[in-house]
């Protein structure tokens, strides 16, 4: 091979090299989970700073099989547990037009943050159980329908643990494992 | 200084080491697995140690003394083991497992950070008794390496020893593994039942009582047509718990497991039948890296996790070696219910039901139809419709065992 012709066959390997790596940036896969986005500043009395942000929220609808979304402004407190607190107070007011699934008069009790292992633990009322309608697809709905939006919109959450009436429990209705924590399942969402 | 003096000095370091160093402490635990025990002595550093194997006892004999919780412990609720005691003879500690019956170690291995020394034992069919078993405890050397023999090899991988510990030697064939045999049972679970209604219909049709309708129809069907033995979790309206019912089953040697359910969604419109087998990464990857780490010690010990938490995640896990046939089985199912309802095919799908994980065999539930669909409890309603279901889930039973007994030729 003359030296020309070996210059040659280096530079087409490394334009098809450089190409794929082009392609690969490209094409490369979104992380899943949404940042929420920081939509204003206001100054209140005695100068402090509140911010808002959007968030976007997922809904069950009687005419698909995927949760839909909805976007919705919450004020950040403080204290980040707070901004998880008015989050899920969001997903348990509902969406007119929408479906909650989950019976009425479910409460949240608490919630905690477990840093070493991004895990918001959430304990619900005993409403959550006792009302429950039952069903594998009802219990699939609601545990989905918690812990999607949740890592979705949090990305330091990377799991969820349900909690009823402060204690852990086998299951809703009898179906799904309750006791493990839930990793997200984004197949349940409609942009994803 | 001169060699002798260091001579002198190495060889008095020797003798006085057993004085020097702290007794050993050990600690004993053991795991019910489906089809075999596995039993663990942790310590707070390695051990030289020598092993014999009886049908009724396995001795584990260490070089010096060593500090045990108690003399004599009961093994509660333990399918394989009695007792197992700690006394002090001579220069060495015996500890001895008394076992419930004829028993023998399918696989021994230790595990190092912290110190271990694993046996799995099975039950074996007739006492196996080696002529020249009798009595025979190995001595061993410091570091040499020492034939194995009959046969029980530590898996390929196990971690090498560190020189300090002598691997063990067991004078007693192992046991052969379990074959698998033809279906001969399978355990038909009907969802729900007593103070647990399970769904309810808008006309007020209860979950447990279509289920159990058609558990029974399902259980006559199998046996008129195959004569194979069908055992019901329940038979009549009565509350067991998901435990319970997984109990039932692997005590009963059930080697398919089928649960009947109705569905329920909050969406009214949602229809369809649906078949589903457990899901072990849907919940939760810290467990299921346990487990799986902790099932290839079967063959590779590698790093072994060895806790109560852990035994929690196995006794949830025992349907993980079934994962594939539990699979082929939801398909035939499924398959058939579409043939045969003429409903929407909602498909196979996975999911961390709490009572499939328990069961370890082969194992389904079916979500027939919805409930909370006012077409589909209407026809919940009908004797028709529930024979059509019972019919097709044993289409796709017969279809299964077909393929499973077919596997094993």
């Amino acid at each position: 091979m003359t030296k020309r012709a070996r210059t040659i066959l280096l530079a087409s390997v490394a334009a098809a090299i450089i190409l794929v790596a082009v392609l690969l940036l490209l094409l490369r896969k979104k992380p899943a989970g949404f940042e929420p986005e920081l939509l204003n500043r206001t100054a209140g009395k005695g100068g402090a700073i509140t911010e808002f942000i959007k968030v976007k929220l997922f809904f069950v609808t009687e005419t698909s099989l995927y949760l839909q979304p909805v976007l919705r402004e919450i004020e950040v407190p403080e204290i980040r547990e707070e901004l998880y607190k008015k989050f899920i107070s969001l997903l348990l007011a509902g969406d007119s037009g929408h479906i909650t699934p989950m019976p009425g008069g479910v409460q949240l009790r608490s919630l905690f943050y477990l840093d070493k292992k991004e895990m918001l633990v959430l304990d619900f009322n005993e409403t959550l159980s006792a009302s429950f309608p039952g069903g594998t697809t009802a219990e699939l709905e609601f545990i989905y329908f918690m812990v999607d939006n949740i890592c979705y919109n949090f990305r330091e959450i990377k799991k969820v643990k349900f909690l009823i009436g402060g204690n852990e429990s086998k299951t809703l209705a009898g179906h799904i494992d309750l006791e493990k924590p839930f990793y997200p399942n984004f197949a349940w969402l409609k942009d994803t | 200084m001169k060699r002798s003096t260091k001579a002198g000095i190495v060889f008095l370091a020797i003798l006085a080491a057993p004085i020097l160093l702290p007794s050993l402490s050990v600690n004993f635990r053991s795991f019910d697995h489906p089809g075999y025990t596995r039993v663990v002595f942790e310590a707070d550093r390695s051990f030289h140690f020598a092993v014999q194997n009886r049908p009724d006892r396995l001795e584990v004999r260490l070089q010096g003394r060593a500090d045990f919780p108690a003399s004599s412990l009961e093994v509660q609720n333990s399918q394989m083991l009695e007792r197992v005691t700690h006394e002090v003879q001579g220069g060495e500690s015996v500890f001895t497992v008394y076992f419930k019956g004829p028993t023998t170690v399918k696989k021994n291995f230790v595990l190092e950070k912290p110190f271990r020394v694993v046996f799995d034992l099975a039950t074996s069919e007739k006492p196996a008794v080696s002529p020249r078993n009798d009595g025979a405890v190995s001595p061993r050397n410091d570091g040499a390496a020492s034939p194995r023999n009959d046969g029980i090899d530590p898996p390929p991988s196990a971690p090498a020893s560190t020189g300090k510990s002598s691997e063990p030697v067991i004078d007693n064939p192992p046991a052969a593994p379990a074959r698998p045999k033809p279906i001969e049972t399978i355990c038909v679970d009907p969802g729900h039942g007593g103070e647990d209604l399970g769904a309810i219909g808008r006309s007020k049709l209860q979950e447990k009582s279509v289920t159990l309708k058609i558990g029974l129809k399902l259980k006559k069907l199998i046996e008129s047509k195959t004569g194979l033995r069908v055992i019901m979790t329940r038979d009549k309206d009565s509350e067991v718990s998901l435990n319970t019912r997984a109990s039932i089953a692997n005590n009963q040697r059930a080697q398919m497991f089928i649960s009947i359910h109705a569905n329920s969604s909050f969406r009214k419109s949602a229809y369809g039948s649906e078949t589903y087998f457990v899901s072990l990464q849907a919940t939760d990857p810290e467990s299921l890296e346990l487990a799986q780490k902790e099932n290839r010690n079967n063959e590779d010990p590698g790093e072994a996790i060895q806790s109560d938490e852990l035994k929690m995640i196995l006794w949830n896990m025992a349907q993980t070696e079934h994962i594939r046939e539990s699979s082929k089985l939801a398909e035939y199912i499924q398959h058939e219910l579409n043939e045969l309802l003429g409903t929407r095919n909602r498909g196979v799908k996975q999911a961390p039901f709490r009572v499939l994980m328990r069961t370890a065999m082969p194992a389904v539930l079916i979500e027939t139809v919805f409930i909370s669909n006012a077409n589909e409890e209407k026809k919940l309603q009908s004797e028709e419709f529930l024979d059509k279901i019972a019919f097709a889930i044993y289409n796709g039973v017969s279809k299964f065992i077909y393929y499973y007994n077919n596997l094993l030729q």
